[in-house]
């Protein structure tokens, strides 16, 4: 069959709209695919080859190091005599960074027995919480500290958790620089990146594809005769694609379900929700400045100068104050709730005069453990508010400027007086 | 509305057509239509290249678009200092003190950052007021281009220890006989600094200071040294003058204090005050902002005036039976100026701004036979201004070039830039060997030196000040030192060997001699806090002083003042020191190089003024460039109200070395000024002047905002005032009757806001229009843009002109957005980007704004303002806000405007907000005078007045209903929410 007989050439340009839209599906897969947004530290995120050991093998002594590989590799099954042979110094080898991994992973068993670390150390980012210190973290602060050491710390656990989880774990000198090796990559390659599946997408492609594939036949190869079948997919996939454009479009700039991990696993479920702590007690300023104030250090070690460790994560998290503190950095947080540069918003105005609660806004805090944007924070659901919500006006006696509308209430033809009644609909309220 | 207004003198002077408007505005360079056109036709551009751009404009747009948000950081304080809140603004008590200039302010600190300078009210001398370059001083603190980053030696950066050891062994090593160490200062109004430098000249064997001003107000000392035994500058009471008679003084710009005084004259100049209007007399040459405000102003060349003043001198003595010494007649009545002056006696003012000690003498003695010493003069205390010793200065430039001077130490003076004879002194300076200035910023002499040890800003230091004996006030640090800058005292203190930083000095000196004068405090610790919070602290029993009138020396000032009086037609020139720029200190920041001169409405440039008359004698025209006396080159300026027969010319411009926004703007006018052995003056013959060129092309304001003819400014007189309060504003009347409109009245619930503006008080002194630019964020967009006509300023003082082109009337009307209840901009948005809020706020919303210009062409007022490009991070433009240092000036609460989008004036919306959110917080109702747009908080003169028209009892409800207000372009029926009041003037009738 001719693909393109004279006959055909005159349906031609009705391809072009379709091939422009599977164009667009390239597009918008783009912003769909990444899923929820995740941080993305900055250091270290690019992935090293393995070339780096591959280099470090080719140093001069090399020999002595090959010959401590088959020592070592002879070792995996003998273990008693473990104590006995020397631990290698200076760079790590690739077998040492095998094996670290390996063992941290459980799939070779350490001398005192099979552990498996990273059933609760994870070793990649999941999209739920573990409070357990990850491998990245823990590899972090080994690498931070000259005198961290993982024998010691698994010789003398400190903190309930940690001593009840790692009761008869021991390991050897050669198997902690193993670890050690493995932790070094760690560092290098960053806590990894959470991969989503992205559903949209595959939706968004395989409707593109189908679309495609009938307008082919349609046209060109003709297989399928009833033509309705043709006509009813691309209709279907037009409107499919037109909803995702739409949605997308509308979510640009917007971080709804924003849901970062944070730099130390702080949990306001635990702090506001069971201990009902105050919000006020750590955002102090939201009364009174334009900004809710995220608390300094100094704040937070108002209570945990005393407590030191908690339920979920142990001392690691707490830990990391303290080391703020020693180390004259601040935690830099992730920030999750933004608007954009021309908005004027004012903590004080809504919190304080307003009378809004928190949550009206954040959400549920008291039941998150980590903070996700709850709402859309677009100037939509800003007016929404601001023509549905009532201010004080009857207490607050700022507000007897309005006589007109004092009367109405007065005469019965109000009950309440919403924000966007005295004036909280003006552009000048928030943008200038 | 008889009086005919015009701007230019092409409206009045056709012949004058070289100068005329529409020639002016070919002047401005071609149009940008003009230059797109010349584009697209060299350029092979077409369809295909826009259809290019297009589709790439589209695909970067959506795949920049399809980019995953940025993460944020938000990183708290490790630990929170109590007193700082994050998003909130504090405001500290500081003290502006540039050589002569002192102003007690308040800086507002926003998360730890200096980003506004406002004045302090309960200073007794300035009462709040500030100026344009008060003002502006707050964006020199980060200008990274001029600063100095660390110490140099040679040009080359160095540590601070190093500098110290280095110098140290240099210093204090005794210099052979006969040679001078010399620390060279200019006035100093520190009390605790002096007695530092005291203190270092004991230790430093050999150190001694000489003090010189480079605008220097020693002959009014002088002249009472002669006159009264004692070498002081009393007070001025503006306020209880009813006659003030000025011999170019600009008293209301730049001479002594012009803050103070603007306040004071401008309380007597209020027809509905308790106080009667005062009467306003100036003589002058050139046409200042003072001349601009008097009610008879009479152009005359500094050696007439000379004469005047003479004649003035002997009229008064002859009536009050004091001997006459023989003067000239002169053109001028001076009989009747005598009488009037000697009318109710302790009633008159006469002041004389030349630094020339003859003419003081006569002042002297005719304010002293008029009685006003102890009335209109505060003879009980002195200004601690105008100690410079231009003797002493010569002296040690002499020595210098004889290699007479061991080492020499620049304190905040620059004698390269300007002194009148800068060879002779880089000469000297060569000759010297340890030469070391203490510059914060670039400046000539700084890079001649071999050390350069920066000082910090002032808002950087510790410091005191006692502007008036008596009267002290503070200088607090508000922000940790930038850069590796050390203050010049703490300098001291280490080569003297002293632990303590200045800070601690500063209190220990306080400690001892201030603390025990007052009674009030039984703790230093509450005096000092309360002294440091209120940056003030008056103890007017400290340093009064006791005049004996001798009643000498004016028949050898008549005999001095004859034999160098010049021949009657020769040429002759007068310098001035302008808002702007002062004497030229702070010549790099953008913000005053900005700032279109009140009068002439020229930026970025200074320039010879000629008066119109004068021009056409000598066959000049406007851009022409004129070379004076073989020193200097400037180019011509017709300025109406020029005197015939003087060339004026601003001082301050012309610098050399001082920074991307200073270098080669005009002329250096310094090296005009001469020296005669008794003085320094900054007038004087002009021997010869050549044109070498022409073609200068001005950037200035002037034709930008025409309002082509129309009842703008309303003017009356005192006499007609007190027959009709409505005088002058008749028009008022008849359009209140008769306008009517089809749009539906705009019911303002809740506030009303409103703006006053009193054209009576308002000077024209433009720090309102700095004001707005700092709290606003508006960019600064370089000369070549302003010649566009594109200047971003909310806010501009429009001059109009009135009468004779040689001697016009002037009246400055400030004007911003007028807020239109039915504003025409509003209409033709097609966006809605601009629209109505309840409060009576014209609203712009940058964000919305797509740039059609209509709402600009609409408004009738051209208050609108239109970001052609990005000014406000392109370097080519801007000069401060394109680094991360010099964008720390920004005021976190105004959005920085974009590139195309149209801007103007909100009423300081951001301040509004923060008001209502405090009473709201405070559950109360928002007092009257509570908010302060930045322009009415700037005010010296307390010309503006914002408030709610809602509120009955509000100030500036009452003045809406004062027969003197009036609206401008009424007859449009916009209904605009600023009010002005009509201008009463009080001519001798």
């Amino acid at each position: 069959m001719k693909f393109f007989s004279p006959s055909n050439k005159k349906h031609l340009p009705a391809l072009i709209p379709i091939l422009f839209f599977v164009l667009c599906g390239f597009v918008v897969t783009a912003m769909v695919a990444p899923g929820p947004q995740e941080d993305t530290i900055p250091a270290g995120t690019e992935v090293p080859a393995m070339d780096d050991f591959q280099e470090i093998d080719e140093l001069p002594d090399d020999t002595v190091t090959t010959a401590m590989d088959t020592v070592t590799t002879a070792m995996d099954t003998v273990t008693t005599a473990l104590e006995a042979v020397p631990v290698s110094e200076g760079p790590y080898t690739r077998t040492e960074l095998r094996r670290g991994e390996r063992l941290f992973k459980g799939l070779v068993p350490f001398a005192s027995g099979m552990h498996d670390c990273s059933s609760c150390h994870y070793t990649s980012r999941t999209d739920t919480l573990n409070w357990n210190p990850s491998a990245y973290d823990m590899a972090r602060l080994w690498s931070l500290d000259e005198s961290y050491s993982i024998r010691q710390k698994l010789a003398n656990p400190v903190g309930m958790r940690m001593v009840a989880d790692h009761a008869e774990m021991t390991i050897t000198p050669q198997e902690e620089r193993e670890l050690e090796a493995y932790f070094e990559r760690l560092v290098e390659t960053g806590p990894g990146e959470l991969r989503a599946i992205p559903v949209n997408a595959f939706i968004f492609w395989g409707l593109g594809l189908l679309m495609a594939l009938a307008v082919v036949d349609l046209l060109i190869t003709r297989k399928v005769r009833a033509r309705a079948f043709h006509v009813i997919i691309i209709i279907i996939g037009l409107v499919v694609h037109m909803q995702y454009a739409v949605a997308e479009s509308r979510a640009l700039g917007r971080t709804q379900g924003y849901e970062p991990d944070q730099p130390i696993k702080f949990s306001h479920l635990i702090h506001a929700g069971e201990n009902e702590i105050d919000c006020n007690y750590c955002h102090t300023v939201a009364n009174f400045s334009l900004s809710a104030g995220i608390p300094s250090n100094n704040t937070c070690l108002n209570c945990h100068n005393v407590i030191r460790e908690g339920t979920n994560s142990g001392r690691f998290e707490i830990n990391k104050i303290h080391q703020a503190e020693a180390s004259g950095e601040a935690v830099r947080w992730i920030r999750i709730h933004k608007l954009p540069d021309h908005s004027y918003f004012s903590h004080a105005q809504h919190v304080n005069a307003g009378g809004v609660a928190c949550q009206e806004c954040h959400g549920a805090v008291e039941e998150m453990h980590l903070i996700r944007q709850t709402e859309d924070l677009s100037m939509g659901w800003c007016l929404t508010c601001h023509r549905d919500t009532g201010v004080d006006f009857l207490d607050n006696p700022y507000y007897k400027i309005f006589e007109r509308l004092h009367e109405d209430i007065r005469a019965g033809r109000i009950d309440a007086v919403t924000a966007a009644q005295v004036g909280g609909e003006d552009c000048m309220k928030c943008h200038y | 509305m008889e009086k005919k207004y015009w701007k230019s003198i092409g409206e009045v002077r056709p012949s004058d057509s070289q100068q005329a408007d529409h020639k002016e505005e070919a002047g401005q360079g071609p149009s940008s239509i003009d230059l797109l056109a010349q584009k697209t036709d060299t350029m092979p551009a077409s369809r295909r290249d826009f259809l290019k751009w297009c589709g790439i404009s589209f695909v970067s747009a959506t795949v920049l678009s399809a980019c995953e948000n940025p993460v944020k950081k938000a990183i708290p304080y490790l630990n929170q200092p109590e007193e700082l809140i994050p998003g909130k603004a504090s405001w500290y008590a500081s003290t502006y003190l540039n050589g002569n200039e002192y102003c007690p302010v308040l800086v507002k600190s926003r998360d730890g950052r200096p980003i506004k300078i406002e004045g302090n009210t309960l200073s007794s001398i300035t009462e709040g007021g500030t100026s344009a370059r008060v003002q502006a001083s707050v964006l020199s603190l980060y200008d990274i281009g001029a600063r100095y980053k660390t110490p140099l030696k040679n040009g080359e950066a160095i540590s601070w220890e190093e500098a110290d050891r280095e110098i140290w062994s240099g210093l204090m090593r005794p210099g052979p006989d006969g040679k001078r160490k010399v620390l060279l200062t200019p006035t100093l109004l520190s009390p605790t600094t002096k007695a530092l430098i005291n203190e270092a000249m004991d230790r430093i064997a050999g150190l001694e200071t000489v003090t010189w001003d480079a605008v220097s107000y020693a002959a009014i000392r002088q002249a009472h040294l002669v006159t009264s035994g004692m070498a002081v500058i009393p007070g001025y009471r503006f306020d209880a003058a009813e006659l003030v008679v000025s011999f170019s003084a600009d008293f209301l710009g730049s001479w002594l204090s012009p803050v103070e005084f603007s306040r004071a004259w401008a309380k007597n100049r209020k027809p509905g005050n308790e106080n009667p209007m005062s009467r306003h007399i100036q003589f002058e040459s050139h046409l200042s902002l003072t001349g601009a405000n008097a009610d008879e102003r009479i152009p005359v060349k500094p050696s007439d005036e000379q004469k005047i003043l003479m004649a003035l001198y002997d009229e008064v003595a002859s009536a009050t039976g004091n001997p006459t010494l023989g003067a000239e007649t002169v053109e001028y009545d001076v009989r009747a100026l005598a009488s009037d002056i000697l009318q109710g006696r302790g009633k008159a003012l006469v002041v004389c701004g030349h630094d020339h000690t003859d003419m003081q003498l006569l002042v002297n003695g005719i304010n002293y036979m008029a009685g006003s010493y102890g009335a209109t003069i505060d003879d009980s205390r002195s200004l601690n201004l105008g100690k410079g010793d231009e003797q002493a200065f010569e002296q040690l430039v002499k020595d210098m070039q004889d290699g007479n001077v061991e080492a020499i130490l620049f304190y905040k003076t620059n004698p390269l830039y300007h002194s009148p004879d800068p060879e002779a002194f880089l000469q000297g300076l060569k000759n010297t060997p340890l030469s070391i200035s203490f510059a914060s910023m670039k400046d000539e002499t700084a890079l001649e030196c071999t050390y350069v040890l920066p000082d910090h800003h002032y808002l950087e230091s510790w410091n005191d000040a006692e502007f008036k004996a008596g009267y002290f006030s503070l200088a607090q640090p508000l922000i940790h030192p930038l850069l590796k800058t050390r203050q010049f005292q703490d300098s001291l203190l280490a080569w003297i060997g002293r632990e303590e930083d200045f800070h601690a000095y500063l209190q220990d000196h306080w400690y001892r001699h201030i603390f025990p004068q007052q009674s009030f405090h039984q703790g230093f610790d509450s005096f000092w806090v309360e002294a440091l919070q209120s940056g003030v602290h008056d103890n007017p029993h400290l340093g009064g002083i006791q005049l004996s009138w001798t009643g000498e020396g004016f028949t050898d000032a008549f005999n001095r003042l004859r034999s160098s009086a010049g021949a009657a037609g020769e040429l002759e020139y007068c310098l001035f020191t302008n808002i702007a720029l002062g004497d030229g200190s702070d010549a790099n920041n953008p913000w005053l190089q900005e700032l279109p001169d009140p009068v002439s409405s020229v930026t970025w440039d200074n320039f010879a003024a000629i008066s119109p008359g004068q021009a056409e004698t000598l066959g000049l025209h406007e851009g022409d460039m004129l070379r004076i006396n073989d020193r200097m080159e400037v180019p011509v300026l017709i300025q109406p109200g020029q005197a015939r027969g003087c060339i004026s010319i601003a001082l301050g411009y012309g610098r050399t070395h001082a920074g991307k926004s200073a270098d080669k703007r005009g002329g250096n006018a310094f090296l005009l000024s001469r020296t005669d052995g008794r003085g320094r003056y900054f007038s004087g013959k002009v021997e010869n002047w050549t044109k070498t060129g022409g073609g200068h092309l001005f950037a200035r304001t002037q034709t930008h905002f025409s309002m082509e003819g129309r009842a703008i400014v309303r003017e009356s007189t005192l006499d007609k005032h007190r027959e009709n309060p409505a005088a002058g504003n008749e028009l008022r009347e008849y359009h209140l009757k008769h306008m009517t409109t089809l749009y539906p009245e705009v019911p303002h619930e809740g506030h009303h806001w409103a703006l006053m503006v009193d054209l009576n008080a308002c000077t024209g002194c433009s720090s309102c229009v700095i004001a707005c630019q700092s709290e606003n964020n508006t960019p600064v967009i370089g000369k070549d843009q302003v010649r566009r006509r594109r200047i971003m300023h909310w806010m501009r003082i429009d001059r109009y002109y009135t009468g004779d082109a040689e001697n016009p009337g002037v009246v400055f009307q400030p004007l911003m957005c007028q807020h239109c209840d039915h504003a025409p901009c509003e209409n033709v948005c097609p966006v809605a980007a601009t629209t109505h809020s309840q409060e009576g706020i014209n609203q712009m919303t940058y964000n919305r704004c797509v740039g059609t210009k209509y709402c600009i062409n609409n408004c009738p007022y051209k208050v609108r303002r239109f970001n052609w490009y990005e000014y406000a991070t392109r370097e080519k433009f801007n000069t401060h806000t394109t680094t991360d240092l010099g964008r720390m000036v920004l005021n976190p609460d105004v959005t920085v405007r974009e590139r195309g989008v149209v801007e103007k004036c909100s009423f300081c919306v951001q301040r509004i907000q923060d008001a209502k959110l405090k009473a709201k917080n405070e559950r109360r109702l928002l007092r009257d005078g509570e908010i302060q747009t930045a322009c009415m908080q700037a005010c010296p003169s307390g010309a503006l007045v914002f408030g709610d028209l809602n509120d009955k009892n509000s100030k500036v409800s009452k003045l809406i209903k004062d027969p003197r207000n009036y609206h401008l372009l009424e007859e449009l029926h916009v209904l605009p929410s600023v009010g002005y009041l009509t201008k009463i003037r009080n001519p001798k009738a």
